[in-house]
């Protein structure tokens, strides 16, 4: 009986010591968390104007000659992949690897965070650099560098779509992994053909060619920036929720343990005592 | 005067969002100025100096650099990479920069990528200094 005591009292310790762990992750995450919200807010309106506006452009103007229209073929896919630099954050790396796994076909793979390059380079996939890109300083000027390579490659034809897969921050509680198309241009003509019959008038200055030349890099910058933002508060949202989960099961395991130690304790003292009493007896 | 809505946004967030008299800022092409009932519009940003006359006639500076402008129905939207407004400029930091950038560009064995980068941070900060 002694001995199993002292088993369930090193379970106890251990238990309560990974609780302090987990509990002190979940501290980290939150307060992290505040500084990635503010940012996913801030850089929000940026990205949402930025597509708003080349949308309206692209929509209002099918006509207008630029090196990133649609193609005929799409015969090579880039995928840009962003997960977290670390585990411990539930289902978060998962879901987003799961969903840029599915992307079939010819694809050549730029991973952002360090699980995503762990993941591609694991599974030999075709990658786009070779240096790892950290998700959690990620800075804008990077974004910019990234995405002028990202415009060039496709200029030259390196491959002929740009998607990106990423996890949306859609509260604290849910994150949902997306993938959205970069490049080529998404334009819906057949909806918006009646505000361009009235807006075919945009005057592009120098020309259209060269607004769209200065202006892509840039989308495709804030697109990823925007991207990177969601990413990260969803990653830090995710370990909250998990280390808390976490938490709680330790929680509940040591209220178990405790009871089993008791259990064990009382049954020692009676066992004690039958056999003083019994002694006594004789 | 008469107004209208104008928005600047970057990456850091919305940095005017009102009625406004008049916006300058520099396009690839050169300075222009956008006053209410423009033409719809759309050109790419260069680097330079920009001013707002908001709705009070009050003139404010800024350094803008990168984005792009566009008119659609008397809306104005200006995205830029980075605006600083010129009370937030850091000249101490910019002149720093100036400096750096003057030293890279100084010595003779640098590749196309560093002397790319050290003309950006240069240009940069020349229209920072240029902001008092």
């Amino acid at each position: 009986m002694a001995g199993s005591m002292k088993d369930i009292k090193l379970r106890i310790k251990s238990v309560e010591s990974t609780m302090q762990i987990t509990k002190a992750m979940e501290l980290v995450a939150s307060s992290k968390m505040r500084r990635a919200k503010e940012r996913v807010e801030h850089s929000r309106p940026y990205f949402e104007t930025l597509y708003k506006t080349l949308t309206e452009i692209a929509a209002a103007d099918p006509r207008a000659r630029n090196p990133y229209l649609r193609r005929s073929e799409i015969k090579r896919t880039l995928l840009v992949v962003i997960a977290g630099d670390r585990g411990l954050a539930g289902g978060y790396n998962a879901n987003v690897l799961k969903l840029a796994a599915q992307e079939s076909g010819n694809v050549e793979v730029l991973p952002i965070g360090k699980r995503s390059a762990e993941y591609f380079v694991h599974h030999e996939a075709e990658l786009f650099t070779q240096e790892v890109l950290l998700a959690a300083d990620i800075s804008v000027g990077q974004c910019f560098q990234l995405a002028r390579q990202i415009t060039e490659g496709y200029r030259k034809g390196e491959f002929d779509a740009v998607k990106l897969c990423y996890t949306r921050f859609d509260s604290m509680m849910t994150q949902t992994a997306v993938s959205i198309e970069v490049l080529p241009l998404a334009m819906e003509p057949t909806e918006q053909q009646k505000a361009e019959a009235r807006r075919s008038q945009i005057l592009y200055k120098p020309s259209s060619e060269e607004v769209f030349s200065a202006i892509i890099p840039e989308y495709v910058a804030g697109v990823v920036y925007g991207a990177v933002c969601e990413s990260v508060a969803s990653e830090l949202a995710a370990r909250r929720t998990a280390m808390d989960a976490a938490t709680k099961n330790a929680g509940e395991m040591i209220d178990h343990l405790n009871l089993y130690y008791n259990r064990a304790r009382q049954a020692a003292i009676t066992q004690e005592i039958t056999e003083i009493v019994a002694g006594a007896e004789n | 005067m008469t107004t209208f809505h104008l928005t600047v946004v970057t990456p850091d967030g919305c940095a005017f969002e009102g009625q406004a008299e008049r916006i300058v800022c520099r396009a690839i092409d050169g300075d222009i100025a956008i006053l209410a009932k423009h033409g719809d519009y759309c050109t790419a940003l260069g680097m330079g100096e920009a001013h707002i006359v908001d709705a009070d006639g009050q003139r404010r500076r800024a350094a803008c650099m990168g984005g792009l402008l566009s008119v659609l129905d008397g809306d104005v939207r200006l995205v830029a990479t980075t605006w600083e407004w010129a009370e937030d400029i850091d000249q101490a930091r910019a002149e720093a920069s100036k400096k750096r950038a003057e030293e890279i560009l100084a010595r003779k064995n640098l590749n196309d990528r560093e002397y790319e980068l050290a003309q950006a941070r240069l240009k940069r900060a020349l229209v920072r200094t240029s902001i008092r």
